[in-house]
């Protein structure tokens, strides 16, 4: 069976005026049918960039200089833009980070809906109410700026899964949200990816609420996947320095009165391929090797890590602690 | 000997109102809202869009007038700002556009002195190196733009421009919203040691309960302009009362 | 207060440095210094020849001894009067846009910082300004003040500043609400050095954008009143009295309309560009074509 989606080695770079920076810097993922996986990154991770990438919805400053993308087997890189939009069309879904940013503010929903999909009004309303949107009718009469953030939320999910894709990409989906929708909308989610079964690739800050929620979480740093694997098993013993370094960093999980352990130093901004590991210089477990080579990716049986440190050490040992992450930040 | 709160909130209500005759469109901000934030203590204050927080920092720093009510400052009523100028600052939510791209961060954070101290923005160098020495920034920074910087570092210029004058309160609205979480988290801490070093009594406003409840010793949970909870931060570390409250942190 | 946004906006990409300028900006640049430069000298040096002195046969085509350019209906070589005509009116023009930007920054800004019902009142009386044709604007300051180069400058101002003043009270408005200007507030600053210290400064690329597309404005509205023969009047030259001399005689000697016609049109053109460039590096906006 071919993998729905397989990312391999892709670097991809932004050409603007001043210097180049690379958003990716040999992304490797790949997801079959029906999977959901979480893509964990702060600022400069590439998780955006790799999200976009894959509809090939990137800006043309953006080049894909190597590697390759294959969506059931076709390099989708290679698609003329007959293919790509046949592509975008039956192949993929996309829910948008901001809803309401994201519709026409001078049309209303149900005219919008009806360009987006070309059908007749009937099938709208069974859409809307697929969604939960209680009185679809009236929803469809509506402009963008008279409904809630949640409900334009529902509204891209019904449009992103009308066609019953195979594969959804939420890009933060729930950062506009209040607290109360944001559950309602991601079980939503699931539940018709799951009911269609569509796989899903979600963007977040967030390594708990993915890890809840997704089969699998692949947390990217510095533009490339650092740790890959399932969300339990990544989440109660990280492998990789920096998703331990994620964790231990998050305000939620302190314990009262314990210190939040905060790294030193700013996600990296890449200017041309990474000499070694992108974290090395934020590590507090870094040696030279960390500096000079690229790292490999070692497999652990449960997961992939992208770590000098993980590969050196003997394939049965343990991966390292959070505890010792804490030790050696403090 | 009880101090005087160093600030206090007694009934403060606040409305807007849009539109003319029969459209008249009201909205109630602040619903009777009180409180008091002793010296030292940092209050959190948490809620979603909406709930009126955003409006109780404006009134706490007396860019807005409320409707009703009364806000005190160190003992005495809220009045003209030429009374507390340097007394009381703020930290605000974007990094990028809390400075002025065009100001130099030495000049950035040298600007409340000048209304303090008077004299030009050259003539403050060495507090502002010494302040930014007490933000974790070297003395080199001083002489870059804002675009120069990334975003913890924009906001720890905010915090050092919010300290120079040594205020005795300071209002964080959302102010490490927009940060990565690692960010975040290296903010947070500074925050909590500046705290402890200058003993400036604070108002952390935050829609994430988790942050709130890292730097506050007490938290009020707002909802639709009241507030529906007010506790001491160990009881959010277990299972708030209210069931807004419980929800929020649910969401964690 | 900045209302709170929880969408987590972070800068996935911190900006690598300005941006040079296209190749169009540079020709564009170094036509337009090509014509200040060959009005400059012709002013100092004689060079070209005398505007006022007759060379020659009447209406003489281009290519005749002593009139590169042809000669006009009173033997006049055309060459020195283009000359002095560009610098008539690229100066006329380029003074009134001064002015403008002057008056249309301070009313902007104020009118930005402050907001509310004053704002609007100012932006109203403004927006009447703009409803008037250009050129009954012009005509009606030519009728008050008299036809001439003065005509020409106020009526420059009064149908340019409508708009600048628009533009800069929309950006002074959104600067304003911009978190460093709170910050200002809150630390106690005074409104007078917010607005120059915080608001200018982040306008002023608004106020040079504006400023050249004003120019262009301003060199059709002085060419047209001097067309009509309210603007520049004989014996000073400029281009729209040398468009208007050159049409009655367009079909003996069409040269006469044609040159001053195209040098018309490429300043104007160039400082289009000029201000389409400065508008890209200062407000760029990202175009999102899909790849």
């Amino acid at each position: 069976m071919t993998s729905l989606l397989e990312v391999d080695d892709l670097h991809v770079r932004y050409e603007t005026g001043g210097q180049p920076t690379s958003a990716l810097d040999g992304a490797t993922l790949s997801l079959q049918p029906g999977e959901t996986v979480g893509v964990v990154g702060e600022s400069g991770s590439g998780k955006s960039t790799l999200g976009s990438v894959i509809g090939r919805l990137l800006p043309p400053s953006a080049k894909c200089v190597q590697g390759s993308i294959r969506i059931d087997g076709v390099d989708v890189l290679a698609l003329d833009t007959r293919g790509m939009r046949e592509l975008r069309r039956e192949v993929l879904g996309f829910v948008p980070q901001d809803p309401v940013g994201a519709l026409d503010p001078t049309m209303r929903i149900g005219r919008q809906l009806k360009l987006a999909l070309g059908d007749g009004s009937g099938l709208l309303t069974d859409l809307l109410e697929q969604v939960q949107i209680a009185d679809p009718q009236r929803v469809l009469r509506l402009y963008p700026h008279q409904i809630s953030g949640g409900m334009a939320q529902r509204i891209a999910i019904a449009m992103a899964m009308a066609r019953k894709p195979r594969l959804l990409i939420a890009d933060e989906p729930t950062a506009a949200l209040d607290a109360q929708v944001r559950a309602e909308v991601l079980r939503l989610m699931f539940d018709l990816a799951a009911s269609s079964g569509t796989a899903i690739i979600w963007l977040s800050h967030d390594l708990n609420a993915v890890a809840r929620w997704c089969d699998r979480v692949a947390v990217m740093y510095g533009g490339r996947v650092v740790e890959d694997g399932g969300s339990t098993a990544v989440l109660e013993a990280p492998a990789h320095p920096y998703t331990a370094a994620l964790s231990a960093a998050n305000p939620a999980d302190v314990v009262a009165g314990d210190r939040l352990v905060a790294i030193g130093g700013a996600p990296p901004v890449l200017h041309g391929s990474a000499e070694g590991c992108a974290f090395a210089p934020r590590c507090p477990l870094a040696i030279d090797a960390c500096t000079t080579a690229r790292p490999t990716v070692v497999d652990l049986g449960d997961r992939t890590v992208l770590c000098e440190l993980v590969g050196k050490q003997h394939p049965a040992a343990p991966p390292p602690e959070i505890e010792t992450i804490r030790e050696a930040a403090r | 000997m009880t101090e005087e709160p160093i600030l206090s909130m007694s009934h403060v209500t606040t409305v807007f109102g849009s539109g003319w005759g029969r459209r008249r469109h009201v909205v109630t901000a602040m619903d009777d809202v009180c409180f008091e934030i002793a010296r030292g203590e940092t209050l959190g204050l948490v809620g979603e869009s909406g709930s009126g927080k955003t409006t109780t920092g404006a009134v706490a720093l007396g860019l807005r007038a409320p409707t009703t009510g009364t806000v005190s400052f160190d003992g005495a009523p809220l009045g003209r700002r030429r009374d507390r100028i340097g007394r009381i600052q703020a930290v605000l939510q974007n990094p990028q556009w809390s400075l002025n791209p065009r100001l130099r961060v030495a000049d950035a954070v040298a600007e409340p002195l000048t209304v303090v101290r008077g004299g030009r923005l050259r003539d403050h160098r060495e507090a502002v190196v010494a302040m930014l020495d007490a933000v974790g920034l070297e003395s080199a920074f001083a002489d870059r733009f804002p675009h120069q910087l990334s975003g913890g570092q924009c906001q720890r210029v905010s915090i050092a421009r919010a300290l120079v004058t040594h205020p005795e309160f300071i209002v964080f609205d959302e102010a490490v919203s927009a940060l990565d979480v690692s960010v975040q988290a290296q903010i947070l801490n500074l925050v909590k040691d500046l705290q402890a070093e200058h003993g400036f009594g604070a108002l952390f406003i935050s829609h994430d309960l988790a942050a709130v409840r890292y730097l506050a010793h007490r938290i009020a949970v707002m909802k639709s302009g009241q507030i529906v909870e007010m506790a001491d931060t160990q009881r959010f570390y277990g299972t708030p009362t209210h069931p807004y409250s419980r929800q929020l942190l649910e969401a964690l | 207060m900045s209302v709170v946004l929880p969408i987590r906006r972070r800068s996935s990409r911190v900006r690598s440095g300005r941006e040079s300028y296209e190749p169009a900006f540079w020709i564009a640049a170094g036509i337009l210094a090509l014509l200040v430069l060959a009005t400059v000298v012709a002013r100092l040096t004689r060079l070209g020849g005398d505007p006022n002195a007759t060379v020659g046969m009447r209406l003489a085509p281009p290519g005749s001894p002593h009139a590169l350019l042809g000669t006009d209906n009173l033997g006049r070589s055309l060459l020195p009067r283009l000359l002095q005509g560009i610098g008539t009116t690229l100066l006329l023009s380029s003074i009134a846009v001064l002015c403008t930007a002057a008056i249309s920054t301070a009313i902007g800004i104020v009118a930005g910082y402050r907001g509310g019902r004053v704002a609007e009142l100012i932006l109203r009386i403004v927006d009447v300004l703009y409803s008037f044709p250009a050129i009954i604007l012009a005509i009606l300051v030519a009728a008050v003040v008299g036809p001439g180069q003065v005509a020409a400058l106020a009526s420059i101002v009064l149908v340019t500043v409508p708009l600048m003043t628009r533009m800069v009270g929309a950006g002074a408005a959104s600067v304003v609400q911009r978190d460093f200007v709170r910050a200002a507030v809150i630390s106690g600053v005074g409104p007078v050095r917010i607005m120059v210290r915080h608001v200018l400064s982040n306008v002023s690329g608004t106020v040079a954008i504006q400023g050249t597309y004003a120019l262009s404005v301003g060199i059709l509205v002085e060419g047209a009143l001097s067309f009509l023969g309210y603007g520049v009047q004989l014996p000073h030259a400029s281009l729209g009295l040398l468009i208007q001399e050159g049409s009655v005689y367009m079909v003996d000697a069409p040269w006469l309309i044609i040159a001053p016609g195209c040098v018309l049109v490429l300043a104007i053109l160039a400082i289009n560009v000029i201000g389409d460039s400065l508008r890209d590096r200062f407000e760029p906006r990202e175009t999102r074509r899909l790849t």
